[in-house]
């Protein structure tokens, strides 16, 4: 029996590794988180009304997730304009995490950092000039200054509270947020270009992504719209639905001794362990199940990209690497049409931006939302002061863990199979997973 | 100029501090110029075999607290290899809100059994009690914040990694720094040891809320009242900590309409952010009856985890003392 670590994993917002067991001709992989989240022991006993503030800490989301689960707490209902507020920072949030993964992306085969990298441009041996990823980091900054504007701050966003929003937007910042929103779009045309260029048609090293791939498993995504949680079966059909508070009732997270990140899944349908596709209980979460769920992209230019997906990959639902890193390009795009047409001056202003909230409504309360990296939900169990006795939080990192363990299963198999180094086999594991 | 070089870290805590560094105003690139980063896990994938056969580190930026016994073990290493070790953030600097967890401790690690079959790899052992990196070694600097802003980002990399040579945009931050550390970062010589990158004062003296020297009879909670957008928070009734926490953010959160919570920890002045928020809040009370004062301090809640916000693990002078919670 030999045992190999791999890691820490690149761009991994959890501390990982991957633990290997060889023994003759099997091998398994354990994908390990090695450090708690902990949350629940962060939220239990504070002021319910804290915890949008609390709960950041697991991405900046989870703080509007949090405040809609407190809007249903307490049973108030956010004005237009607070709801208009939310709904640009999560497009904001949208436009800076989908860039920061296609920019990991484009800079995955060099060091990111300057001379070294430039040297490799130069001598043809990396695909993305240095000034290229500038500018995609040009484009995340004014993305970051409109969360800042709408959130209050970034990344740990601070304005959305029970009802609504802290604070209306102000003039000078709504005429702000207007001049980002006009020029998002060129920079998400731009980054769809960058990477029809450099990924999809180069021929380079990264075109192995395109075989990067799993066995087809379920989705879930949340439609506000609908204000349903939809559950899309692995072959994109067969969707059933079901609401918020019915959430617990449907998944349930598993806990494994090895790693700290649990694994939500189906409840009452099969689980065969986080290695095995054969569990009818799998699921995923994210912009690649957003896009399983073969509906209209919700714009016109992130619908044109969304058909040029389907022309060269095929119709959904997909599995693979490239359809989940193409889908970021596609809902980048769709962010900045939406920020686009939500500031408007009639949109974003107006000085009702909250419904005061007294007493909360019940002892109980859920809230979920489809939030850039995938589905979340919330809930909240509090006293009759409103003290939080207990939590639960199901986020889109232990969603897709089981799909994780699965990929980097694959990749260790493949790499064990042909022979390949590990510190190969690293960088195609850290490539597959961060998509989703 | 020889590059220096350079590693960047998180323990506990989230990404944040992290790509608070790759975002400093998407200059991040130009720093090559300065900075050779020689361990960077997150971003370079570096692993701790490449920091062994590294250089030694002129500085390193280490962020999270300290959960797990590997977070410790991470903090006594790259103490070990580097010139200059700085606490970035507020759970490095403080715990942070991880820290919140010493208020139930055992929480998670009950979940986390050893494992059952043989095979399987183990997990770090977790500490009972999650610590702010100066508890585990010296850290020499302090960033404050979560995430530190992105002038003080600026501000530290200027003064330690770039030594005054980059494109300095750090006007502001300089101007709240204290002059030491201000003058420092100017000239291109290291601060003092141990400078806080952060202001001196309490919050309030650059929040851009008016006190009136009013006095609450209630208290408030965030959901139950729409603030005046103009006057102090907590002479509303609301919960404010700006008065106890360091000032540098320029009052973002009140800024934003909702109270301080106190991620640069204490003020210069304040030897436990804890007591000093209650001498404060009881100071404001409408009423020098006993009864009715009993009245009003019944209405407030969890204090510990309010006051304490960022900080417990590092600034509760209460859990300090007590050694059977070290
Ligand atoms: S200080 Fe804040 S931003 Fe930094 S690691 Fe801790 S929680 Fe994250
Ligand atoms: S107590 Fe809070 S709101 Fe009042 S002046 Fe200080 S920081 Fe501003
Ligand atoms: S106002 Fe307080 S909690 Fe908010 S950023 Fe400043 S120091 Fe941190």
């Amino acid at each position: 029996m030999a045992n190999i670590s791999i890691g820490p994993l690149r761009w991994q917002a959890e501390p990982s590794r991957v633990e290997i067991r060889q023994s003759g001709e099997s091998v398994r992989s354990y994908y390990q988180v090695t450090a708690p989240r902990d949350v629940s022991s962060m939220c239990k006993g504070r002021p319910v009304e804290e915890l949008p503030r609390i709960l950041s800490i697991l991405s900046a989301s989870h703080h509007l997730a949090s405040a809609v689960t407190l809007d249903n707490l307490f049973g108030v209902t956010p004005p237009p304009t607070a709801k208009n507020i939310r709904d640009a920072l999560v497009q904001s949030l949208t436009f800076i995490h989908h860039a920061r993964k296609l920019l990991f992306l484009l800079s995955s085969s060099q060091n990111p950092f300057g001379l070294r990298a430039e040297l490799a441009v130069r001598a043809g041996t990396s695909p993305v000039a240095h000034h290229v990823l500038d500018e995609i980091g040009h484009a995340m900054a004014l993305a970051q200054e409109a969360a800042s504007i709408l959130g209050g701050r970034h990344p740990h966003p601070l304005t959305a509270v029970a009802g609504g929003v802290s604070r209306p937007v102000k003039e000078i910042h709504y005429r702000r947020l207007a001049e980002i929103a006009e020029s998002s779009l060129p920079y998400a045309l731009r980054l769809r270009d960058i990477f029809r260029e450099k990924i999809i048609g180069s021929g380079n090293g990264l075109y192995e992504l395109m075989d990067l791939t799993v066995s087809p498993i379920a989705s879930i995504t949340f439609s506000g719209v609908e204000d349903a949680i939809v559950l899309t079966g692995a072959d994109g059909s067969g969707s059933t639905t079901f609401t918020a508070n019915k959430t617990t009732d449907t998944l349930e997270a598993l806990r494994e001794p090895w790693t700290h990140l649990p694994f939500v899944h189906v409840k009452g349908k099969t689980w065969q362990g986080p290695i095995s596709d054969q569990s009818e209980g799998l699921f995923f979460v994210g912009p690649l199940a957003r896009l399983n769920r073969c509906k209209p992209a919700r714009t016109p230019q992130a619908e044109e990209e969304r058909l040029h997906l389907v022309n060269s990959l095929g119709p959904a639902p997909h599995f693979s690497a490239i359809a989940a890193y193409w889908s970021l390009v596609v809902e980048i795009i769709q962010a900045s049409e939406i920020m686009k047409d939500l500031c408007t001056e009639e949109k974003l202003t107006g000085l009702e931006v909250r419904t005061i909230a007294s007493n909360p409504g019940g002892q109980h309360a859920h809230g979920a939302l489809e939030a850039p990296e995938g589905f979340i939900y919330h809930h909240y169990q509090v006293d009759e002061r409103g003290i939080v006795d207990d939590v639960t939080v199901l986020d889109a990192a232990s969603e897709n863990n089981a799909l994780r363990c699965l990929l980097t299963q694959k990749m260790v198999e493949d790499a064990f199979e042909h022979g390949k180094p590990w510190d190969r086999a690293k960088k195609t594991i850290e490539l597959s997973l961060l998509p989703f | 100029m020889t590059r220096k070089n350079v590693a960047v870290f998180t323990a506990t805590g989230c990404k944040a501090c992290e790509n608070a560094i790759l975002d400093i105003h998407y200059q991040v690139s130009s720093l090559a110029r300065w900075a050779h980063f020689t361990f960077w896990p997150y971003v370079l994938g570096s692993s701790w075999e490449d920091l062994e056969k590294s250089d030694e580190l002129d500085v390193c930026f280490f962020a999270g607290a300290i959960r797990t016994a590997s977070d410790e073990e991470a903090a006594l290493k790259l103490r070990q290899k580097s010139k200059i070790l700085v606490a970035f953030g507020a759970c490095a600097a403080f715990g942070g809100m991880p820290g919140l967890s010493n208020l139930h401790p055992g929480g998670e690690s009950a979940l986390c059994k050893s494992p059952s079959d043989d095979d399987c790899p183990e997990l770090p052992p977790l500490r009972s009690r999650v610590a702010a990196l100066q508890q585990i070694v010296q850290a020499d600097y302090i960033l404050p914040g979560c995430s530190p802003p992105q002038n003080y980002i600026w501000a530290i990399l200027q003064s330690l990694v770039c030594q005054s040579e980059s494109a300095a945009r750090i006007s502001f931050a300089a101007s709240r720094l204290p002059q030491p550390i201000a003058q420092a970062v100017m000239a291109g010589v290291l601060p003092p040891g141990g400078s806080i990158f952060a202001g001196e004062k309490a919050v309030c003296a650059s929040c851009a809320r008016i006190k009136e020297e009013k006095r609450f009879e209630s208290f408030k909670r965030i959901h139950q009242i729409d603030p005046d957008p103009g006057r102090c928070l907590l002479e509303q009734g609301l919960l404010c900590q700006g008065i106890a926490t360091r000032e540098g953010c320029g009052g973002l959160c009140t800024g934003a309409g909702v109270p301080c919570r106190g991620c640069f920890g204490k003020a210069g002045a304040v030897f436990d952010p804890g007591a000093k928020m209650v001498s404060a809040v009881s100071s404001t009370f409408d009423t020098t009856d006993g009864e009715e004062m009993k009245k009003i301090a019944e209405e407030f809640v969890d204090l510990a985890g309010t006051f304490y916000r960022y900080t417990m693990p590092a600034q509760c002078a209460l859990l300090q003392n007590r050694k059977e919670l070290k």
